[in-house]
């Protein structure tokens, strides 16, 4: 390692610029060419590689080790954002809130995040964050136009483009979502903007199964902890028209709940199962357990401080026969040894074997983090 | 036994074709090349695709899926001796599942019989490009096709919930499903627009929409395309989403008035047409908005659709465009390119520049509001150095919207026709990777060979790039 | 080889076609197989293939041109318009020159010579007569059985060649009527309706006795010698007239496109109108009553020579609402019910998944009543619905009203 330490030395960062990061090297290169070098130097020397954006969802999918941490932290600049094509280019390092914030003065959107926190584009792209704001706009996989990639063995690759409709060759920034950057390191992204509604409103109904079925394109139909809302956004008139028929306006804001930050203390869960399946899943909870259930989109975001084996075993049996998955975003290390947290691998898992082969051949980055331990 | 007696053996010989005659019908698709087909076969299941993709395997023979043959990139043509595979007859519809909103249809499903069998359900297919009336779904998927609804719904691929799939080598694998962020990789994107070359789809569970609960259709008419194209510009730029915003020159619009009847304009120079849909309380606000920049863009004039038959009549006359060009000359070659929206007056006024430059016939009918052009050059290939003139001109134009930022292809596919133009848009790391993602799907690269990437993509064969400068 | 005949298809007719596939949907013969050799874009390369020499007119050629019904429905979406149906009696020209079939030169004795012969006819007519009384229609092949059992019951003959019906209430203007081949026996009931009507209508009425057969069946199945022939003799025998009504769907969109038969076909087509154009015009403009009676459902079957060649949609609606009927539509698309000519004799597999798909539909509708404007239309009809449902010609309906009407 310490041979690989000096061929990196002009990447190093300092451990207090990366907070959580633990590894015997972290580097923080300032572009996109520095990182492939890095990348490079790391599958020459079988070193394996973690990428570090905030830290948050270090623990969604899977533990894994890492020699080198690749921290974005430097690349963190809004590249080009074109308002009147409604595209932006951010650099993967770039803090979603500030991205936000930016967008904002355009009352333009990339929804991302609601909450953001401290989180990074490419961390919530590398998971494939999609957020609650789905349930209008689709997945966050629809807005990726562009994605600029650090292969494991260290090329920079491009695919896409930074317009809006394209089928100039395979779609690799699609891919790359979700991809727990077994790709590559996501280097730079440019993503699709929404303009942002005009009105907002939270409404809070008694029956969200039967919401979802009748209100017009609302952002988003959540049942928290047992109280449903309905979030809409748009022209005054028609949010105005729709809060009145839904249910009591409890908020002109967006009142989202709360996000988690990863840290191993508690268990948690997403549940995935068809946008019919929602209420079935919400009542299979044992009682007590914290919920965000998103109806119209299919996925139940779970919490639970104490968790028995065969309480998740259940959980997983009861999304997996609905054609779905039981996934672990968080928890203590020990629930990572006794359980998988992607449960059964697609049947196309050779294929994703095969796929990664060729762009990391030495599996350095996040080994282990995709299903079936790719 | 030969590959024709092994297919007939499988599935029957009046789902075979042998005859020359027959065989030269498979040659070609809506796009100008021919390719010769060694046989055509005509699965019903997907079992039968399976064993088919196993038998052209042992004769090391070239896999061509087909779907209705619409596509304008030649992606279904043949390149050497190939088997046609035509999914036409796997055309079911299942499953219509009005709570999920999803349904589970064959590869050979028309588009807009889709749309059609859901109607008393409320949803549609959203998708529709101009071929919708006999595209196919499967086809839809290798392209990931658009249309002008597509701007604000999304391509073909974000309607596409789950996938079953012949891999090369005979394997039937499931992509995605109906809930939400299938584990690992998310191969569903990849597939669709990946042009055949990746396997077979055979069956798919495709999201549905919900009928927008009030639409309105606008026409407006504009005395230079430029005024048009900016006026697009600064409608998105305004924020606000239209379901579609489709734009005609002169000449697209006397060709496509001559056939249809729906009462366009032919002295306008440019003619928009834009649809709203959305919440009832939502649509008037976005149609003022739509009307307003018009008219800041000089509109010769803004009329608003007065009934359901007359938005028929004009969407026909739109979607009937690439056909009506065979009035004003025998031949016609078209680009599919993208620009940013803020560069299409820039673009355009370029695209016209350099079609008077080569004294080619320029029309011009495309989906503004995503900047996708679709420059089209009508001329007769028999006036001697006409396809010379063509070509040359073709190249100028896809290089301008390259330099404007562009893409190849919005939606109609690289396939054979834009092949060679990737480096333009690509470097060799960048073509180098689609490469190697299409081998891990075909290794042995008998999946509609020759289409979507140019020759050689496949730079670094040894997993390691070669150190600058070491090649020249 | 190429092509030998002055009909054969022309280049202009063939670079028409672009190949955008929008024709594909709307023909039958493709829905039914999802094979382009079934289908208008298919026929039209395949004809372009023997144009360009690439391939030879064989019976691989032959199968894939005789399988097309002509229809005409692909000329319809067709933006580049594309002249389909006259490619295809020129690519089935070539055909009878280049592969002189006798099974093809036996159907030629029959829609040339037989149908233009009256005496042949009723000889014909006689034998089908005496088959209706002994009931022979079960013993018949089942190619034959549909057909057979689909005539009407042969009456005696209504109209008189060379008489004058005269015009009722103000005339305006002198119409000749086509009897036709086998209308003119077989139908003698829709004759009669269609000529008091335009009595009604304010027409005087003529039988010119020089008619003869319209030529339209010779035509489609490439018998251009014969089909010349019979529109020669027609636009002399129709000189005199004002306008040439005809009541049969198909014998109408022949005669309007008599321009690609004889040199003077062009103005002699301008003056040929179906039954439905007329009648729906004088029921606009008042000259026939329109009945206050209601008289319950009727299902449209849109005959393609009507709908997709003469694009006559509107006016047989008409004339029903007019006769207290309501028309309820069975198709939207308008396709095919697979009888097209002759061809439920020479490709009986797709005409029978065609017609039993067309009874389907009326059986759907609830209606009892069929109207068809078209004779093969409605012996298909009726030999694929059965008994418990009428099949009729919408101014039998509309005749029968006004008479009710009038007591």
């Amino acid at each position: 390692m310490s041979s690989l330490q000096s061929t990196l030395s002009q990447y190093l960062a300092d451990p207090s610029e990366v907070p959580g990061a633990a590894a015997e090297i972290i580097c923080a290169p300032a572009s996109l060419p520095d990182a492939a070098k890095v990348l490079e130097a790391c599958s020459a020397a079988g070193a394996s590689v973690v990428p570090w954006g905030s830290g948050s969802q270090q623990r969604v999918g899977g533990l894994v080790p890492a020699d080198v941490i690749l921290s974005t932290h430097r690349l963190n600049q809004i590249v080009d954002w074109q308002p009147d094509n409604m595209t932006v280019v951010v650099q993967g390092g770039v803090r979603a809130a500030d991205l936000a914030e930016r967008l904002a003065e355009r009352h333009q959107t990339a929804v991302l995040a609601e909450i953001p926190g401290e989180s990074t584009v490419g961390g919530l792209v590398a998971t494939g964050a999609s957020m609650y704001r789905r349930a209008r706009y689709g997945p966050i996989r629809n807005r990726m136009l562009e994605a600029t990639l650090a292969t494991g063995d260290g090329r920079v690759v491009r695919g896409g483009g930074r317009v809006v409709k394209n089928v100039t060759g395979y779609d690799i920034p699609r891919l790359v979502a979700g991809s727990m950057g077994s790709l590559g390191l996501i280097g730079e992204v440019c993503l699709k903007l929404w303009p942002m509604g005009a009105a907002h409103a939270t409404v809070r109904v008694d029956d969200p199964e039967r919401a979802w079925a009748t209100a017009y394109r609302p952002l988003a139909v959540l049942d928290i902890n047992g109280s449903s809302f309905v979030y809409l956004g748009g022209t005054p008139a028609e949010v105005a028209g729709q809060s009145a028929q839904l249910g009591d306006v409890v908020s002109d804001q967006m009142l989202w709940p709360e996000p988690w930050i990863g840290s191993g203390d508690e268990v948690r869960l997403s549940m995935r199962v068809r946008p019919s399946d929602v209420a079935d899943a919400v009542a299979s909870l044992p009682s007590g357990w914290e919920y965000v259930a998103a109806y119209g989109v299919g996925e139940v975001s779970i919490g639970c401080p104490k968790v028995s084996l065969d309480e998740l075993a259940d959980l997983r049996r009861f999304a997996e026969a609905r054609g779905g998955a039981l996934v672990v975003l968080d928890g203590p290390t020990a629930l990572y040894e006794s359980f998988d947290p992607w449960g059964s691998p697609p049947s196309s898992l050779d294929l994703q074997r095969r796929i990664v082969a060729r762009f990391d051949p030495d599996r350095i980055i996040n080994r282990g983090r995709l299903p079936g331990g790719l | 036994m030969g590959l024709a007696e092994e297919l007939v053996a499988l599935v029957g010989a009046d789902r075979v074709l042998v005859e020359p005659v027959d065989l030269y019908l498979y040659g070609t698709d809506a796009s100008i090349d021919r390719g010769p087909v060694k046989n055509v076969v005509f699965p019903e299941s997907t079992e039968e695709v399976a064993e088919i993709v196993k038998i052209a395997n042992r004769y090391q023979v070239p896999v061509v899926p087909r779907g209705a043959g619409t596509g304008l990139s030649g992606g279904a043509i043949p390149i050497g001796s190939s088997l046609v595979v035509s999914l036409t007859r796997m055309n079911g519809i299942e499953d219509v599942d009005p709570i999920n909103m999803t349904a589970r249809v064959g590869p050979g499903v028309i588009n807009l019989d889709l749309s059609k069998h859901t109607k008393a359900l409320g949803v549609h297919y959203a998708p529709d490009p101009s071929s919708q009336s006999i595209c196919t779904i499967g086809g839809n998927i290798a392209n990931n096709s658009g249309g002008p609804h597509c701007l604000a719904e999304g391509t073909t691929v974000e309607h596409i919930l789950e996938l079953e799939m012949v891999t090369a080598d005979g394997q039937v694998i499931v992509l995605g499903g109906q809930a939400p962020d299938p584990v690992g990789l998310d191969l569903r994107g990849v597939v669709v627009g990946s042009e055949g070359t990746m396997g077979i789809v055979t069956s798919a569970i495709v999201k549905l929409t919900p009928n927008p609960l009030a639409t309105r259709t606008v026409l407006a008419t504009f005395n230079t395309v430029e005024d048009a194209a900016s006026a697009v510009s600064a409608i998105i730029a305004r924020g606000i989403v239209p379901a579609a915003l489709e734009l005609m020159d002169k000449l697209m619009t006397v060709a496509v008035e001559r056939f249809v009847g729906a009462g366009f304009d032919t002295e306008a120079t440019a003619t928009l047409l834009a649809e709203v849909t959305g919440h009832d309380s939502a649509v008037d606000a976005e149609l003022e908005i739509v009307r307003e920049v018009c008219e800041l863009h000089d509109a010769k004039a803004v009329r608003v659709a007065v009934d359901e038959a007359e938005r028929a009549r004009l969407w026909l006359g739109r979607k009937s465009a690439f056909g009506a060009v065979a009035q004003m000359a025998p031949d016609y070659y078209l680009h599919d390119t993208v620009v940013p929206r803020t560069k299409l007056a820039e673009v355009m006024a370029k695209v016209y520049e350099i079609a008077d430059r080569y004294d080619i016939t320029m029309m011009n009918v495309f989906h503004a509001g995503d900047g996708n052009l679709h420059p089209l050059m009508a001329f007769d290939s028999t006036e001697p150095g006409m396809l010379d003139r063509v070509h040359a001109a073709a190249k100028e134009l896809v290089e301008v919207c390259v330099a404007a930022g562009g893409a190849l292809s919005g939606e109609h596919g690289v396939g054979i026709e834009k092949r060679d133009l990737m480096p333009l848009v690509f470097n060799e790391y960048d073509l180098d990777a689609q490469a190697r993602l299409r081998e891990a799907f075909d290794p042995d690269g008998l999946f509609n060979p020759g289409k979507t990437l140019p020759e050689g993509s496949r730079c670094f064969d040894f997993g390691r790039p070669v150190p600058e400068g070491v090649w020249v | 080889m190429g092509w030998v005949t002055d009909s054969a298809p022309t280049r202009a007719e063939l670079s028409a076609c672009v190949q955008c596939g929008l024709c594909l949907p709307e023909c039958p013969t493709f829905r039914l197989t999802g094979k382009e050799t079934f289908s208008p874009r298919g026929r039209l390369m395949a004809m372009s293939a023997v144009a360009d020499g690439v391939v030879q007119v064989d019976a691989a050629f032959e199968a894939i041109m005789d399988s097309c019904l002509q229809c005409r429905a692909c000329e319809v979406v067709c933006p580049s318009l594309v002249p389909f149906g006259r490619a295809m009696e020129g690519a089935r020209t070539e055909l009878t020159a280049q592969l002189p079939s006798s099974q093809r030169k036996a159907r030629h004795l029959v829609v040339g010579k037989v149908l233009a012969s009256p005496a042949l006819l009723r000889m014909a007519t006689l034998g089908v007569k005496a088959g209706q009384k002994m009931r022979i229609g079960k013993l018949l092949p089942a190619t034959l059985r549909s057909g057979f059992q689909g005539i009407r019951p042969i009456m005696p003959v209504a109209v008189e060649a060379g008489s004058t019906y005269p015009a009722l209430g103000e005339r305006i203007g002198r119409a000749g009527f086509l009897t036709g081949c086998v209308m003119d026996v077989w139908f003698s009931e829709v004759h009669a309706a269609s000529i008091a009507l335009l009595q009604r209508a304010g027409y005087d009425v003529v039988i010119p006795p020089a008619q003869t057969c319209c030529g339209a069946l010779a035509a489609h199945d490439g018998d251009m010698k014969d089909a010349r022939k019979l529109a020669q003799k027609n636009v002399v025998a129709f000189a005199n007239v004002d306008v040439v009504v005809v009541d049969s769907a198909g014998c109408g969109a022949h005669m309007k496109e008599y321009e690609n038969f004889t040199q003077d076909g062009e103005a002699f087509s301008k003056r040929v109108f179906d039954i439905n154009e007329l009648i729906a015009i004088a029921i606009g403009s008042g000259r026939i009553p329109t009945s206050a009676t209601e008289r319950g459902d009727v299902a449209v079957q849109d005959p393609c020579h009507l709908r997709h060649a003469q694009r006559i949609v509107d006016q047989p609606r008409s004339m029903l609402r007019a006769a207290g009927y309501n028309p309820v539509e069975i198709d939207p698309d308008g396709r095919c019910c697979g009888a097209a000519g002759i061809y439920s004799l020479l490709q009986p597999v797709l005409s029978q998944q065609l017609g039993a798909a067309k009874a389907d539909q009326v059986r759907v509708s609830k209606a009892k009543v069929v109207a068809s404007a078209n004779p093969g239309c409605e012996m298909q009809l009726r030999s694929y619905l059965g008994s418990g449902y009428e099949v009729v010609h919408p101014v039998e309906l509309l005749w029968r009203a006004v008479q009710e009407d009038d007591r």
